[in-house]
């Protein structure tokens, strides 16, 4: 099969596979990160992209990391996703970085989602199929986000969705971007 | 201050305000959402119908006999928001209770669930799918977070029941309750 029809085939399961929702009345998205009060290291976080290229998390040391977990078929979690490439187009030349963390689903799956946002994620979207990374991260629902400082520290976490590049989000996170 | 406290305490122990009629319907799909708000949390049930929980769980992986077993056992679409609760919350669903004409009524633990799709050779990356759409058995909700997962109440379709959604802040309980909730018809 090639890629488009894998596209075209994807984006229909997609759509069928979509948790239901009422599009009309979804609880809105909240614009505040939660600070953790004693920052603690980053568990480790290694795993491919879509292409199978691995990432590791402590290649990212030095820049102020957000790392989303997140699957298709969850309501928040597609909402939240342009917000953060919007994110990343205003912080990324600063310093700051978006990872994302599909949990237990396969490359077809999530390619034929992110083909459809607007605007296209640009960030590493890696898989955790069997979903030990966020268990290990101690994840309990999606979407869950931790934001990791330039020393490796988990410093704010968020549960449930977010409008990330909302002025509120930018104003916690601009004063841990990394100094130039 | 004696006054306030007075306020509070029937705050308190008066629970959340009711909710006889559904809170709005689907035109689309004719799902009916319960919602409530009480000391500063909001809490929505929405019907996922039998069809939508059908697809869902095929898509996933289920065979259609699995996903059957699912789809009819009054499945919601569950919303717990902190939005402005005195505190950071934390809640067990084992702690929530829900009743069917007065009667109590136990709520399946998502690993029981787990354990019987092992038992029927439901696929792993079925299993996963099915845990992580689940609304969390617990969870800890700063200012501001909030979940959104699937809950089976385990009744038959189109049955009665009341729901009370308990949380903790400061080791102090609090709840919100939704009445008359109706599992969506076969």
């Amino acid at each position: 099969m090639n890629r488009i029809t894998s596209q075209l085939c994807g984006i229909t399961l997609a759509w069928l596979a979509a948790m239901p929702a009422a599009a009309e009345d979804l609880p809105p998205l909240t614009h505040v990160l939660t600070p953790i009060a004693a920052p603690y290291p980053a568990p480790a976080l290694k795993l491919a992209d879509l292409d199978g290229k691995l990432h590791e998390l402590v290649n990212f040391k030095g820049k102020l990391i957000v790392v989303n977990f997140w699957a298709t078929w969850c309501p928040p979690c597609r909402r939240e996703m342009p917000s953060l490439e919007r994110l990343r187009q205003k912080l990324g030349d600063k310093g700051l970085e978006v990872i994302a963390v599909d949990v237990g689903e396969d490359v077809e799956t999530v390619f034929a989602f992110t083909g459809q946002l607007d605007p296209a994620p640009t960030f590493p979207m890696l898989l955790d199929k069997n979903s030990a990374v966020a268990q290990h991260w101690k994840v309990r629902g999606l979407p869950t986000t931790f934001v990791v400082d330039t020393d490796g520290r988990v410093i704010y976490r968020a549960v449930g969705g977010r409008e990330f590049d909302h002025e509120a989000v930018v104003k916690q996170l601009r004063p841990h971007l990394p100094a130039r | 201050m004696r006054r306030a406290c007075t306020v509070w305490a029937l705050v308190v122990g008066m629970g959340a305000a009711q909710a006889d009629a559904p809170n709005s319907i689907d035109p689309a799909s004719g799902a009916a959402t319960w919602e409530t708000h009480a000391h500063g949390v909001a809490l929505r049930l929405t019907q996922i119908l039998p069809d939508q929980a059908r697809a869902f769980y095929i898509s996933r992986g289920f065979s259609a006999a699995d996903a059957e077993l699912y789809a009819t056992a009054c499945v919601y679409m569950t919303v717990l928001r902190n939005d402005a609760a005195p505190g950071a919350l934390n809640f067990r669903l084992a702690d929530w209770q829900v009743r069917v004409r007065g009667a109590p009524h136990v709520l399946r633990p998502v690993d029981d669930w787990l354990a019987l799709w092992q038992q029927r050779g439901v696929s792993e990356s079925a299993r996963i799918a099915f845990r992580w759409a689940q609304f969390p058995a617990e969870q800890e909700y700063e200012l501001g977070e909030w979940n959104q997962g699937m809950l089976a109440l385990g009744l038959p379709p189109g049955e009665r029941f009341d729901l009370a959604a308990r949380w903790q802040v400061d080791s102090k309980t609090y709840e919100a309750v939704l009445t008359d909730v109706r599992c969506a018809p076969r």
